[in-house]
């Protein structure tokens, strides 16, 4: 094989003549070289220069200036329109100034005292209902029954009679204790919200919210109290009106045993 | 030499000079990369030109506003960690929330403390029902309600109008009791929806502390909700009590006029 392919470019090299093999050679060099290979590359690379640098001139240069400017302005918003630190710390002077200037004014008010008995028994009776002490609320029974004596005996009353002095007196009584756990209720609620108030004095917007949601939940807490202070009301009424319905029917049935005791008389002169 | 000799010579040493220099014109037209690497190309300079600009707008178009922008970071973070979301003034939140745990579970117990003072059986029985902030003991109060303070009266002993006064204040009455039980039994769960929505506090975020106000907020809504059908009660039963004083008026003008038509039938002249 080798040997015929030498023998053919032998064969062929004689068939061409000198100037047409140096037309041959030329033309095939023209073919290998590449002519516009180093012209190419060198456009490609100022192009690729040209692109590079109107890139970064532009649409990187352009947002990240944009960027800068945004970033600046919410900085600047949060710092002087949202949570100037001038505004905090005026509010913060603000709360403790209120606080420096209605807490005593309140204390003052709230330290009054009401009491107003006059006798002995009464003035302790008061006394110890206003006390806000709920350690008391054992000694209330043995007190209010010295004031408002005890309920009839057997003998002098009727059961039904000592029943409702009973009941009365029951919640008499209770809604006197309840209104002394109340009180002593009312007394550690002031000394959570003036901690509130302490606290908003020295909070911050961030730590603010937190307050406000102990805040609520103390709200929450009073509402429940108040919702038993309320409870105990409608039980105090509830058995004001049972009990006037109870004498009623009572005066009922007295009346109408009367009028049977005088049908009885008036039958039988 | 002979002549042929040299002409054979002289033909392969033009040959051979004609070759080179053809394949020099070849390697001078190539891209070769010898030249390159010499720094002599144009082409360099032109790239170190580029490569300078390009460097120099990284430097003063990229670089310096994103420092800038880090910057602007950088502070607002400062501000919003010292100023706005200081850890010191979280921690002491959160802390206050500890410290009202205490308080409120006290007032809860205050609450708790046996209050009742009834000391015969019948008016023991229904204050221990209206005490036990039980809504399951509502049928114990209708019962207990009616062993202490009786029945409607029977016909025999009162006019009709008379006894549906009489059941209706004991309806009411009944009913406020009821609702004073359903009250109670309300606030106490208020209570420790308070005290667990309090322990959440003592671990919340400033962001999550918004949400448990949104709650406690619900809770309290609730709660005014709760005590303004309380209040509805009493108004009611204060309404009942001043019907009851219109109807005893009412009463006493009929059996007034009733006494006047027969004290003047009485006295009519010639009537035995």
């Amino acid at each position: 094989m080798k040997m015929k392919t030498l023998e053919l470019l032998r064969n062929h090299q004689y068939r061409l003549s000198h100037s047409r093999r140096w037309l041959f050679v030329a033309v095939i060099t023209l073919y290998l070289i590449p002519s516009y290979t180093r012209a190419d590359g060198i456009g490609d690379i100022l192009s690729l220069f040209h692109t590079i640098t109107s890139t970064l001139q532009g649409p990187i240069g352009s947002a990240l200036n944009e960027m800068r400017t945004v970033s600046a302005a919410v900085n600047k918003f949060r710092q002087e329109i949202i949570w100037p630190l001038s505004l905090i710390n005026q509010t913060r002077s603000f709360v403790s100034a209120t606080r420096a200037h209605y807490t005593g004014l309140m204390s003052q008010i709230e330290g009054l005292k009401n009491n107003s008995a006059t006798l002995a028994l009464p003035m302790q009776l008061e006394s110890m209902f206003r006390g806000a002490q709920s350690g008391s609320i054992g000694q209330i029974p043995s007190l209010y029954t010295q004031v408002y004596q005890p309920v009839a005996l057997a003998g002098i009353a009727q059961p039904g009679q000592r029943n409702l002095m009973d009941i009365d007196d029951a919640m008499a009584m209770d809604s006197l204790k309840t209104s002394m756990v109340s009180d002593q209720t009312t007394q550690g609620m002031l000394t959570l919200a003036d901690s509130l108030e302490q606290q908003a004095a020295t909070a911050a917007p961030g730590s603010a919210s937190m307050v406000t949601a102990q805040a609520r939940v103390a709200d929450l807490v009073t509402q429940a109290q108040f919702a038993k202070m309320l409870a105990a009301q409608l039980r105090q009424e509830a058995t004001k009106l049972a009990h006037q319905n109870a004498t009623l029917k009572h005066s009922a049935t007295t009346t109408q045993n009367l009028f049977n005791q005088i049908q009885q008389v008036l039958a039988h002169p | 030499m002979n002549r042929p000799t040299l002409n054979r010579l002289w033909k392969f040493l033009r040959n051979a000079v004609v070759a080179a220099c053809g394949l020099a014109v070849v390697v001078a037209l190539l891209p070769s990369k010898a030249r390159s690497q010499l720094g002599l190309d144009p082409c360099c300079a032109m790239m170190q030109v580029g490569l300078n600009s390009i460097s120099g707008l990284l430097r003063n178009v990229v670089a310096q506003p994103l420092g800038s922008i880090q910057q602007n970071q950088q502070q607002s973070a400062n501000y919003e960690q010292q100023v706005v979301f200081p850890l010191a003034a979280i921690t002491q939140a959160r802390n206050m929330a500890v410290q009202f745990e205490g308080q409120f579970i006290q007032m809860r117990q205050l609450f708790e403390l046996p209050i009742s003072s009834a000391t015969l059986r019948t008016p023991q029985l229904l204050e221990q029902s209206l005490l036990s902030g039980n809504p399951g003991a509502m049928p114990q109060i209708t019962s207990n309600y009616s062993a202490l303070y009786g029945n409607v009266m029977p016909p025999a002993n009162a006019p009709q109008s008379v006894r549906n006064m009489v059941d209706m204040t004991d309806a009411e009455a009944q009913a406020a009791m009821k609702k004073a039980v359903e009250i109670d039994a309300l606030a106490n769960l208020e209570l420790q929806a308070a005290e667990q929505i309090n322990q959440q506090l003592q671990t919340a975020a400033p962001g999550s502390s918004t949400i448990l106000e949104g709650e406690t907020a619900a809770w309290l809504v609730r709660a005014n909700a709760y005590t303004q059908s309380a209040m509805a009660e009493l108004v009611r039963v204060r309404s009942i009590e001043l019907a009851n004083s219109s109807g005893q008026l009412k009463f006493s003008a009929s059996h007034a006029s009733t006494l006047h038509t027969t004290g003047n039938q009485v006295l009519q002249p010639g009537v035995q």
